[in-house]
């Protein structure tokens, strides 16, 4: 239904302007991943919509493909017939929506790649990912870690604990190799005791993190691949009676901002679903108008900790 | 005192062949890492097996009965959300039955299918872990559920209570295991289950009305998935739509590894306890060597085909046979 009201609101502001509009109009189809599974996507898609109502210049037709790559693939193909200016995509998966890409590609639409990239081999057929990096996460995570460790005067001797997303994952992967590769640059002398992989999943996390305070007597910090695996980090320790360690995480929750707020987990990664969906009409659009854009383009994911949380709206995932 | 002969040595043996391979591998762990035995960590392992262990007491049932149960998983996590919600909007006293209800009600609609209209369990229940999943994600809209004041609710005690030193879930745990095993083994209700997983067309024939005891098992198994998302969400306080993701498989595994029939017909409740334990100190266990965790999976897998070999041997009375 979305995608119905908003072609006719936006023609609707199409011929208002039409008189006067000098500028080029676009119009961008998007198709998303999976809408509603999860407040991050759902919230995307809202800013979409709201970005690009806010813009004359472009015409949005919005589809979702409720997780599903075949009809994600289908989706491409109703686009290139509507003859779209530009394409946004969300990949339900990497290597499986290559052919419809490259198939845009082919029709002289240009693609932009949103939030989470295509493999490699559509590369050549996308003209640039729209999204966050992972990597950058990761060694701004060793950052923050790093630095509350100089405040208490620790860097020389601490040990960190380190619990990863879904192994096998992308995001997973990237966040645990930005990490990695930091934290000695930043702190030579910390000790990376264990890497254990939390699944995502806040429950596996706190078991994870169990057996690490059985195992060692003396952790200081700990950094969880997201929010949810670091309070589940949390709740062990809280119920272990171990104090004082330093949880630093990604892609801040809502329940991590609030046991930042409570004082009990140190800091995060703040990404934002309307950041995420700016950016990608900005890509598309900057494209359009050949502008130089960069293959890959990332939008800003800031540092939060205890210290400026105040300056971000708590998440609504 | 009877006395200890070979042969009645070796019909114990044959008891206990998962009993054995169980004490095999603490004894390797301890000696891998002696911590592997301390209180504090045994008690962990316990208290975070309590969750998968309770859903293989209804899974048992079930399987006993010679019918599967895949939807326990997602069910749980409906559980879970469900009575995590409900506590903010109805408070804990109120959310606590409430959750119970509606997850019988979906015990109560596999029962029907598989046990009255005889259709395949494996369908049905595969059926319903998509279909559960759905419910629970149009439930929550897919947002995480958390508990908004989580120091000042009494609703954590399930999970992270303790009375005279031992954590609530294990007593939870152990309560519902020994009042299920009275169930199965001494009660008509469990007879008739043996009876209808063995042969279910004799059962029919000498008056046992099967789609009832069906309908029970899935009663029973709905009802532990219930006290397992109870546990579930009073020891995070908030959860993810996707907790229960992938653990049907576990609890099958648990089951079988206790030696119950996929064909129905046999295991038991004290069984089940032990291929619960099993896996959940060899996952432990895995973490305090500190392996690599790919290499963790191949591990997990071989450890458990060889429990699985340790039993059959046993029962064989041989390492190796030519027949089965």
């Amino acid at each position: 239904m979305t995608r119905f009201t908003l072609v006719a609101t936006t023609a609707v502001a199409a011929l208002a302007f039409a008189g006067a509009a000098t500028a080029e109009s676009f119009k961008i189809g998007i198709t998303q991943n999976n809408v509603g599974v999860d407040s991050y996507q759902t919230t995307y898609e809202k800013a979409f919509i709201a970005a690009a109502e806010a813009n004359a210049d472009v015409e949005a037709v919005v589809l979702d493909a409720g997780g599903d790559v075949a009809r994600q693939i289908a989706q491409m193909e109703d686009l290139i017939q509507q003859e779209v200016d530009a394409i946004i995509i969300w990949p339900t998966n990497g290597e499986a929506v290559i052919p419809a890409v490259r198939k845009a590609h082919k029709a002289g639409i240009p693609v932009i790649v949103t939030n989470s990239n295509i493999a490699e081999a559509g590369f050549p057929f996308v003209k640039s990912f729209s999204g966050p990096d992972n990597i950058t996460q990761g060694s701004r995570s060793a950052e923050i870690m790093c630095d509350k460790f100089k405040a208490m005067g620790i860097e020389n001797e601490a040990k960190v604990a380190h619990i990863t997303g879904q192994p096998g994952y992308t995001t997973a992967i990237e966040r645990a190799k930005g990490f990695e590769d930091r934290l000695p640059e930043v702190c030579p002398n910390v000790t990376v005791l264990d890497t254990q992989p939390g699944d995502w999943n806040r429950e596996k996390s706190q078991k994870v993190m169990e057996a690490f305070l059985v195992k060692y007597d003396d952790i200081d910090g700990v950094y969880a691949g997201d929010d949810n695996m670091g309070v589940g980090a949390l709740n062990a320790a809280k119920a272990a009676g171990r104090e004082g360690i330093i949880f630093v995480g990604a892609t801040n929750f809502a329940v991590g901002y609030e046991a930042m707020e409570r004082g009990e987990y140190w800091g995060s990664i703040y990404q934002s679903p309307v950041d995420d969906a700016e950016a990608a009409l900005k890509t598309a659009l900057d494209v359009l108008n050949g502008m130089d854009v960069p293959f890959l383009n990332y939008f800003d994911t800031p540092k939060i900790t205890q210290d400026n949380q105040s300056n971000f709206t708590k998440p609504v995932f | 005192m009877p006395k200890i002969t070979k042969a009645s040595l070796g019909r114990f043996l044959a008891k206990q062949g998962i009993l054995i391979a169980f004490i095999l591998f603490m004894v390797g762990f301890t000696l891998a890492n002696e911590r592997f035995l301390a209180p504090e960590n045994v008690m962990g392992v316990i208290r975070s097996s309590a969750i998968l262990g309770v859903m293989a007491l209804g899974v048992t049932f079930v399987v006993i009965s010679g019918n599967l149960d895949l939807s326990v998983g997602s069910m749980m996590s409906f559980s879970t959300i469900v009575v995590l919600d409900l506590h903010d909007k109805l408070g804990p006293t109120l959310a606590i039955p409430a959750m119970f209800a509606m997850t019988l009600c979906l015990g109560a609609i596999i029962g029907f299918l598989v046990g009255y209209l005889k259709l395949n369990s494996l369908i049905v229940t595969l059926g319903m872990l998509s279909a559960i999943h759905g419910l629970t994600l149009t439930y929550s809209g897919g947002k995480n559920m958390d508990i908004a004041d989580k120091e000042g609710t009494w609703f954590s005690v399930f999970g992270q209570g303790e009375l005279l030193g031992v954590p609530v879930p294990i007593l939870l745990f152990v309560g519902l295991a020994a009042f299920l095993g009275i169930v199965l083994s001494k009660t008509p209700f469990g007879r008739k289950i043996y009876a209808v997983g063995g042969n279910g067309v004799a059962a029919t024939f000498s008056g046992i009305r099967r789609p009832r005891v069906v309908l029970g098992c899935y009663l029973v198994s709905a009802f532990c998935v219930a006290t397992a998302g109870l546990l579930q969400a009073s020891r995070s306080l908030g959860s993810q739509n996707t907790v229960g993701q992938g653990l049907e498989l576990e609890v099958l595994a648990a089951v079988i590894l206790g030696g119950a029939s996929l064909l129905g017909g046999s295991g038991t409740i004290f069984k089940t306890v032990i291929g619960v334990l099993i896996l959940g100190f060899i996952q432990n266990g895995l973490l305090l060597v500190g392996l690599q965790f790919y290499a963790q999976y191949v591990v997990t897998w071989v450890i458990i085909i060889l429990a699985v070999w340790l039993d059959i041997a046993a029962k064989r009375g041989k390492l190796l046979s030519p027949i089965a």
